[in-house]
């Protein structure tokens, strides 16, 4: 193998950032679907040849652990039936993905007739068929009502497409239209990736090339170990309560157990057994939520490759239990739910392991699907609405949590895009998009704000779809922090109803909203770090001042006391927001 | 010497003041005082008394005979970065006033699993965000009237607080602006010496976040900007200047004082906004062969940032809606991407083990190890003075003295050390990432955008461009480079060529199966008619003034446009389908494809005025041989990579180099503000006007 040298290592690894970085602004600027491109709720990854992650790029935590099972699971389907101009398609969490609505495409990249790299871009479609628009479907007992279950398929044989497939594809799902426009920017952003990558093996050499990845390997295989080391070895315990948000079943526990030894890290998880409800995670999505857990505290700066989980093992438990599901138990929601409880539990153990490390917990998701028939088109809209799950950031040791930036799963890596494009994609008026009081975690350092989402439909009904958690406990803080006024910190929906009634919902429903009603999401803040009562004085009054803390909380989860004359000059803000608490 | 024989360009920056003379009699001169931050009026005062010492006369005497003096400011910038803009308070709709600190949701990218990144400083605090009753829908419909008691109660809260500016943005505006100009009318009445920005004005467009956004930060810097125009144009009349005073702004054009007025903002980014005009000044001027393009990527290297700007057929992209200093902003600039990667960029060893060169720069303070000012950290001029590229006694015509043993220093301690390489080796890998780094900036806006580097010139600026640009260029197979001689005061000297150049935006979303010809029509017809007038009262004459048109456009469902220019003709059913063609044209070039059976829609619409200004004559230089051995000043040996040693090369006196003399690499000619280094594979020709051809060497 040829040697590297630190000059070449470093310039190969800006090269394949700028190859990754360019795939993704192609899928952002081309692609269709609202969740790819306002939302940004996709994945381009770069994969050597024998299957290893060579690059991940900064985008959703959710594909953290799931591209490589999945990348590998393609590749062994297909075996020696791979060839130039192939690109494959996938999106089945038992065949290793994560949930049937990421839909995933791969491209083999050879040179000199040899397979060395692969691209990989991974995102989440407006809709994949299935009873219930956009793919969340809470009436699901079983993986075969949720959707179109896609196992690898070969799309482009020898740079040819398969019409015949792709047709197949696109007649199962709801908007074929947006579907084939995103297939066609996940085709651009896979090939200029591939196109990169030749220039690279061009410029320096396939030898040279595969060292420096070998090392770049090592290098992060390094890190991580070096930031191993430093946790005193150990056994240490968290879990989480995974709320029963409608489906009957009660909470349910999930348990992480993290083992230290040296600079080794074996995480294993314990949950009860599969449900036939839609919050089960298969093996691949339950890596995602581990690696996030460690991730948070190794806090590690970009690059990333699969180097970095070399040093960790993880059992996601016995098969056919909550977090290591096998068919048929439904799972649409499983990158939210449980995932972002799989994260809280390794998050848990951990704190015990680096206190002086912990973070916080982010708020979970729990957002809303829409869906009906645009008036100025007369076509069928669908859309999951990320806007509606941007919940609170977590604090760390040093700065609050960030207001609107989670939720947890997505880890700031989400946009929830303009209001006015919102408005003119869908018939629909967006009355409120604001931060809420006292939603963020008391502590020390303040958990961030979570948000308020409102929307009417305009001229025809809407269907609304809830998903999610996080409606009963706020998210957890860390290092001491406990909320006393729980109610404010915890997700719900409100349902203004024509008769002047609201009506808040904290499980999961389907409803049809009509013109002049109002369907509000109110997604959880952030958690806290640190005893709240040692929260500088002057700090609470910016944030009473802000409408971020009212005076009761200042109060009772500060110990600061305000006069109440104050009040008059706090932000119409602060008033509408109570306005809707009293209201329920 | 006649009346108006000087143009004069000054350009503030971080670290210093530039001013660039011009005149056709004598040529160009280069001037430079530190620059004063808080007082920006001192450091002119004292470059203008600089000036007329040198010229051996008043400064109100040299003044005279200036035709324009041309300002670029970092008053803007300066005032974000620090965070130290007017108070504002901002009207906005009820629902929505939070949309600047939601920021969309996003975390940027590189910090995602960094706990304690801060979210950016607001520049309105919540409680300074007072929300209205009114609301306008998509359709433009008015769903809620506007509720002026609210106004009221927010004026009034306003002035208790002290509010210095006020921002005014509703949801969806543009399509119904009397509700803004009702709150400003309010305001106008209650606050009249307040600054006031309204959305509707500044940016008609779609995108509440951005709209607010921009909206935010003009109020936020704009009575600045105001002051900063007061004062300069104060100073100059005080001094005995009575001609007109242009500013910088980055969309890459000139405007009055009058129109910074009220859109500070135009003139946030402005120096950097320059360069393209020097750049294609030196491309047009050259006595190139042929008539290549005017295809230039324009790249200027300064002590702490990298600038790099890409220019086809003469024109630079244009960008809109974009975090800048970490706050959106929506109005056109030219795409400028800038680096943390300047000769004061610092080299360490990261936590992987790897070597990385910025973004963090030892700035003007200490500066290089070099430069005896107590630096201790390895930078990329240290690298440069211990690969012999830079002289190794003195540089800036033997005022900075050079410590060539500390560099050495902290490279070994720094570098070369932990990393186990000698010290030329780790030298060499300091500039051979720093250059890979910039390589990388610059296919983020050519290879990103869709143009090949290959077809374009690459122009240099900068104090520190001119000793890497020969590898940039290999690295990107750019044939041609062109190294003008006033590089390092390369933004003042774009300032003197710029044309007077006003944007005017709206928004108007319509499919192409579906168009409203006569509306568009009487849109372009209303912003052009207001350019005129506002270029014509600035004192632009009519027959000076040329208009061309864009559309932002995409494909149905798509969120993001691409911007295509169209002819300045009505738009009608007859050319409809070519515009849709260069829509396709350009989807294709920057994405690898396109969609001709789909429908495609407008979302905005832009008119750009321009208003020519007469550029400056400049005397030929004096002409010679090809042999450039009288211009020879010493040697030296330096470190190339093709050698992998160091070889004996020779130093030329670049004030002593004569039109036609050829240089031939390896060999390094120092001008008095920097350094060129020719690599062994390339020559280098002096050129008319005034600058160095580099190409590879035949």
């Amino acid at each position: 193998m040829a040697k590297t040298d630190p000059i070449t290592l470093a310039v190969v690894q800006g090269m394949l950032e700028s190859t990754q970085r360019e795939m993704t602004l192609t899928i952002e600027k081309t692609s269709r679907s609202s969740v790819f491109n306002i939302a940004r709720d996709y994945s381009n990854a770069l994969f050597l040849g024998s299957g290893e992650m060579i690059l991940q790029g900064q985008d959703i935590p959710i594909h953290l652990g799931s591209l490589m099972p999945a990348l590998r699971t393609v590749a062994a389907y297909f075996g020696d039936d791979i060839h130039p101009g192939d690109v494959f398609y996938h999106n089945d969490p038992a065949w290793s993905g994560s949930h049937i609505v990421d839909c995933c495409m791969y491209k083999p990249v050879f040179y000199q007739d040899e397979l060395v790299f692969w691209t990989v871009s991974k995102g989440h479609v407006t809709d994949i068929g299935g009873p219930v628009p956009a793919g969340y479907n809470p009436e699901a007992k079983e993986i075969y009502a949720e959707g179109l279950r896609i196992p690898p398929l070969k799309i482009r044989d020898r740079g040819v497409e398969r019409r015949d497939v792709v047709n197949f594809i696109l007649t199962n799902v709801r908007s074929r239209r947006l579907q084939a426009g995103d297939m066609r920017a996940q085709l651009a952003a896979v090939t200029i990736g591939e196109r990169n990558l030749i220039g690279l093996l061009e410029k320096y050499g396939k030898d040279m090339v595969m060292a420096c990845m070998a090392e770049l390997l090592d290098l992060a295989e390094h890190q991580m170990r070096t930031f191993i080391s430093a946790i005193p070895d150990g056994t240490y315990h968290g879990k989480s309560v995974l709320e029963d948000a409608g489906h009957g079943y009660g909470d349910i526990e999930i348990a992480a157990t993290v083992e230290i030894a040296g600079d080794s890290m074996a995480v294993s998880l314990s949950s009860p057994p599969q449900i036939p409800y839609f919050i089960n995670s298969y093996a691949a999505n339950s890596l995602s939520g581990v690696y996030l857990g460690v991730m948070m505290f190794a806090q590690l700066p970009p690059p990333y490759n699969e180097g970095l989980y070399r040093p960790i093992t993880v059992d996601v438990g016995p098969e056919g239990t909550l977090t290591n599901a096998k068919e048929p138990a439904p799972h649409a929601n499983c990158t939210t739910t449980p995932s972002e409880s799989i994260t809280d539990a390794v998050r848990m153990a951990l704190e015990q392991a680096l206190p002086e490390k912990a973070v916080a917990s982010w708020g979970h998701s729990n957002g809303l699907n829409i869906a009906g028939q645009d008036y100025r088109s007369g076509e069928e809209y669908v859309s999951m609405i990320l806007a509606t799950i941007i919940s609170g950031g977590g604090a760390s040791h040093k700065t609050d949590g960030w207001p609107a930036v989670g939720p947890q799963c997505c880890f700031g890596a989400l946009t929830s895009g303009d209001i006015e494009i919102l408005e003119y994609q869908y018939p629909i008026i967006i009355h409120r998009y604001g931060l809420m009081t006292d939603s963020g975690g008391a502590g020390k350092l303040r958990g961030g704000s979570g948000t308020h989402w409102e929307v009417e439909p305009l001229h025809d009904p809407m269907t609304v779809v809830m998903f999610g958690e996080g409606r009963r406990y706020p998210a957890q803080g860390a290092l001491g922090a406990v909320s006393k006024l729980c109610e404010p910190k915890v997700g719900r929906a409100l349902y203004y109803k024509k008769d002047g009634s609201v009506e808040e919902i904290k499980t999961n429903r389907i409803a049809e909203i009509e013109p002049g009603e109002r369907f509000a999401n109110q997604n959880p803040g952030g958690g806290g770090v640190g005893d709240s009562r040692e929260r500088d004085r002057d700090k609470v009054l910016e944030d009473v001042r802000n409408g971020f803390v009212s005076i009761q909380a200042a109060w009772e989860e500060y110990g600061v006391r305000i006069e109440d004359d104050t009040q008059r000059d706090r932000p119409y803000a602060v008033r509408t927001q109570e306005k809707y608490l009293a209201g329920k | 010497m006649s009346q108006h024989a000087y143009r004069l360009g000054i350009d503030t920056g971080g670290t210093f003041t530039d001013f660039i003379l011009a005149s056709a009699g004598e040529g160009i001169r280069l001037y430079k005082t530190p620059s004063t931050p808080h007082d920006p009026p001192r450091a002119v005062r004292e470059g203008l008394e600089q000036i007329g010492a040198d010229l051996g006369c008043s400064v109100a005497d040299f003044l005279r005979d200036c035709d324009l003096v041309i300002l670029g400011t970092t008053v803007g910038v300066n005032a974000l970065i620090e965070h130290k803009g007017a108070k504002t308070g901002l009207f906005c709709t009820a629902g929505h006033e939070d949309s600047l600190e939601i920021r969309l949701g996003h975390k940027e990218d590189g910090h995602r699993y960094d706990a304690d990144f801060p979210q950016a400083t607001m520049l309105v605090p919540r409680a300074l965000r007072f929300p209205v009753e009114e609301r306008v829908l998509s359709t433009g419909e008015v769903r809620v009237p506007l509720n002026e008691a609210d106004v009221r109660r927010g004026i009034r809260r306003f002035r208790e607080e002290g509010v210095e500016a006020v921002a005014i943005s509703l949801v969806w505006s543009f399509l119904h602006p009397e509700h803004e100009r009702r709150i400003a009318e309010l305001v106008r009445a209650e606050m009249p010496r307040t600054y006031i920005t309204l959305s509707v004005d500044l940016l008609p467009q779609i995108r509440e976040y951005t709209r607010t956004s921009t909206t935010v930060m003009n109020a936020y810097i704009g009575p600045l900007i105001q002051q900063y125009v007061e004062r300069m144009e104060g100073l100059l009349r005080d001094l005995g200047y009575d001609n007109p005073v242009r500013y910088m702004q980055s969309n890459g054009g000139l405007t009055s004082g009058r129109f910074l007025a009220d859109k500070g903002i135009y003139a946030l980014n402005s120096g950097p906004a320059a360069g393209p005009n020097a750049g294609l000044f030196f491309h047009d001027g050259k006595e190139h062969d042929g008539d290549r393009p005017r295809d230039i990527i324009t790249v200027d290297m300064g002590g702490t940032s990298f600038d790099i700007s890409l220019s086809k057929d003469g024109k630079t992209n244009i960008v809109k809606d974009v975090d800048f200093l970490r706050y959106r902003i929506g109005i056109p600039m030219l795409q400028v991407e800038t680096l943390g990667a300047g000769g004061g960029s610092i080299a360490f060893v990261n936590r992987m083990g790897l070597l990385q060169v910025g973004p963090e720069s030892a700035g003007a303070q200490p500066g290089p190890a070099t430069y005896g000012q107590g630096g201790q950290r390895p930078t990329v001029t240290d690298a440069l003075v211990v690969l012999g590229y830079l002289n190794q006694e003195a540089l800036l015509g033997g005022r900075l003295r050079i410590d060539a043993e500390a560099a050495r220093r902290v490279i070994a301690a720094e570098i070369a050390d932990p990393l186990k390489l000698d010290i030329e080796r780790a030298a060499q890998g300091i500039f051979t990432l720093v250059n890979s780094n910039m390589v990388s900036g610059i296919r983020r806006v050519s290879i990103e955008r869709g143009y090949d580097p290959r077809d374009f010139m690459m122009v240099v600026g900068g104090g520190a461009g001119p000793a890497h640009a020969g590898r940039l260029a290999s690295e990107l197979g750019i044939p041609t480079i062109l190294i003008p001689k006033v590089s390092s005061a390369f933004c003042a000297f774009g300032e003197i060529l710029a044309d007077m150049k006003h944007s005017y935006l709206s928004s108007s979303a319509v499919r192409l199966d579906a168009m409203d010809y006569a509306h568009l029509n009487d849109t372009f017809a209303a912003m052009e008619m207001q350019g005129r007038h506002d270029l014509g009262s600035a004192g632009v004459a009519a027959d000076a003034i040329t208009i061309s048109r864009s559309l932002d456009m995409r494909y149905v469902d798509q969120v993001h446009e691409c911007q295509v220019d169209i002819p300045l003709e009505d738009l009608s059913a007859s050319n409809i389908d070519a515009i849709a063609e260069a829509f396709h044209a350009r989807h294709e070039e920057l994405f690898t494809y396109c969609e001709r059976d789909n429908a495609v829609e407008i979302m905005n619409l832009e008119s750009t005025v321009v208003g020519k200004v007469a550029r400056p004559q400049l005397p030929p230089l004096a002409s010679g041989t090809p042999d450039p051995a009288p211009a020879q000043s010493g040697e030296r040996p330096a470190f190339f990579e093709e050698n992998n040693a160091f070889v004996t090369t020779p130093v030329y006196d670049g004030a002593q180099l004569l039109v036609s003399n050829v240089v031939v690499g390896p060999a390094i000619i120092e001008e008095i503000t920097t350094s060129i280094v020719v690599f062994p594979d390339w020559q280098v020709r002096l050129d008319n006007p005034g600058v160095y051809v580099m190409t590879v060497r035949e």
